[in-house]
């Protein structure tokens, strides 16, 4: 019944006592951690966790361009190492485990990547303390079975890890699944919480079925709309509804129940609005080399509602990145990716709104020659960029528009 | 337009390298028969569009072929 992991894709039902086990008869670790399969990612953080270590964690889809781009490396199978502290490693059980898991040390970090502000994503680091910063431990959270909705190896994805793990809460792998699968694993294992982007809730829309057992949905990485929040309250219709405002470098930071967010008084000090854009004071992100300067640009621009205490909703951003269902992606790590295909002369990716994700990458494309066709460049970008950074809509010109947001006529 | 929507469909399905339907029928689940994700969906609202000048998850995901020809035919 207590159980750590179910991924009903895996067809895996991991219980706290097999994980308990697990760890204890593991001599080796690999800091680079690229899988696809949830268990294996989970058990390497936790690892790392208990030795004081570093982890890197890798998108499962990362190219060998990707890897390299990112790493140095396309293999990591020569990183292994013997674990030393095998101390650390000697749990008696489920408590025990957890409580190790809160006296790590200072020296643990974990690495994560996240889309640059130009070129290739970026490395952001965080230690113990800024990634369980928005933790919540309590009493009440003990009985919670977390629907875990990202990508394990993203930023939001390990915070709902960290919220659940350090909770002692089960965890049911819903990313990914097919929405029959997602409403059949919230059913049978009467998952109460869940945090996903607007895309993820809206592919489960619209449904006959209610589920009464989450109390809680939560929702974030893009807008969220009325339509979408109301039939939301039908098939969930004891769940709270709470939008996030989050981001890689610095993970959760606010939470409104509605487009409005406002600011915890400790946190005060920490946020500035400069010319209508959000900054973040340092402390609390992860560090990284996009991050230079006492205060951080988020590139978010608000709306002020009032002052003090200070109220506010995002109207849009100001930088070129492009949201696509919750992930990030810049435009110029494609644009790159896209002229190193042969004969294509030059390339604009853009935007376009689209009712399923939000956002939609398109191209205009210049070719030197006809034998390059939308499935031939397509082909080639699956070997080197993932797969929600490839244009869905690739338009070849004569010669390019000066702009980004560009409208895809009818030929 | 059934001909046109089936090359719509199959230029999505192609490319993502899977393999190319030969027929519609109107109670075939995009989800489910043709095996399309968010991204599919995304890109096939954008070629629709395209086409016929219509979002046709304006009001929400639609789920059955039926209910494209439904959208497009209301025009």
């Amino acid at each position: 019944m207590d159980f750590f992991l179910k991924d009903s894709e895996l067809d895996l039902n991991i219980n706290w006592d097999f994980l308990v086990n697990d760890i204890n008869s593991t001599l080796v670790y690999n800091p680079y951690c690229k899988s696809d399969n949830y268990y294996q990612v989970f058990k390497c953080i936790i690892i790392s966790l208990l030795i004081g270590k570093e982890v890197i964690l890798l998108d499962s889809d990362f190219s060998d361009n990707e890897l390299i781009n990112l790493t140095g490396f396309a293999e990591f199978d020569g990183f292994t190492q013997l674990i030393e502290k095998k101390n650390a490693l000697l749990l008696a059980d489920k408590s025990d485990l957890i409580q190790k898991i809160k006296n790590t040390c200072d020296e643990w970090k974990i690495t994560l990547f996240t889309s640059g502000t130009t070129g290739m994503p970026k490395k952001v680091c965080h230690n113990y303390k800024s990634i369980t910063r928005f933790v919540k431990l309590d009493e009440i959270n003990k009985d919670n079975i977390w629907g875990f909705a990202y990508n394990p190896t993203h930023m939001a994805g390990i915070q709902v890890f960290f919220q659940a793990l350090l909770n002692g809460n089960g965890i049911v792998r819903l990313f990914g699944l097919m929405p029959i699968s997602i409403f059949k694993d919230i059913d049978e294992n009467r998952i109460t919480h869940i945090s996903a982007t607007p895309t993820f809730y809206r592919m489960m829309l619209p449904s006959e079925d209610k589920f009464p057992s989450i109390i809680r949905i939560t929702s974030g990485g893009e807008k969220f709309n009325e339509k979408t929040i109301s039939q939301l309250s039908e098939i969930f219709p004891n769940a709270r509804i709470t939008n996030v405002y989050a981001s890689t470098e610095a993970g959760t930071l606010f939470a409104s129940e509605n487009d409005v967010f406002s600011i915890k008084p400790e946190l005060m000090h920490l946020i500035q609005v400069v010319n209508e854009e959000l900054l973040i004071h340092n402390s609390l992100m992860g560090s990284s080399d996009l991050i230079t300067q006492d205060w951080y640009n988020t590139g978010d621009v608000l709306e002020i509602i009032t002052e003090n205490p200070l109220k506010f909703r995002f109207v849009t951003r100001k930088s070129d990145i492009i949201n696509v269902g919750g992930y990030k992606v810049n435009p110029l790590e494609v644009e790159e990716a896209i002229l190193s295909v042969h004969g294509i002369k030059d390339v604009r990716v853009y935007s376009k709104s689209n009712s399923v994700l939000g956002n939609i990458i398109c191209c205009d494309v210049v070719r030197d020659n006809n034998q390059i066709s939308e499935s031939s460049i397509r082909t080639l970008l699956q070997l080197k960029i993932q797969e929600y950074k490839i244009p869905r809509m690739i338009r070849f010109v004569n010669e390019l528009s000066t702009t980004r947001t560009g409208k895809i006529k009818r030929d | 337009m059934e001909t046109k929507l089936l090359e719509i469909i199959n230029t999505v399905l192609e490319n993502r390298t899977n393999e190319k339907l030969t027929s519609l029928r109107p109670d075939m689940n995009l989800r489910y028969d043709i095996g399309f994700d968010s991204l599919d969906l995304a890109e096939l609202t954008v070629r629709i569009e395209a086409e016929y000048d219509i979002d046709i998850f304006e009001e929400g995901i639609v789920n059955t072929i039926g209910e494209i020809f439904e959208k497009l035919n209301r025009k």
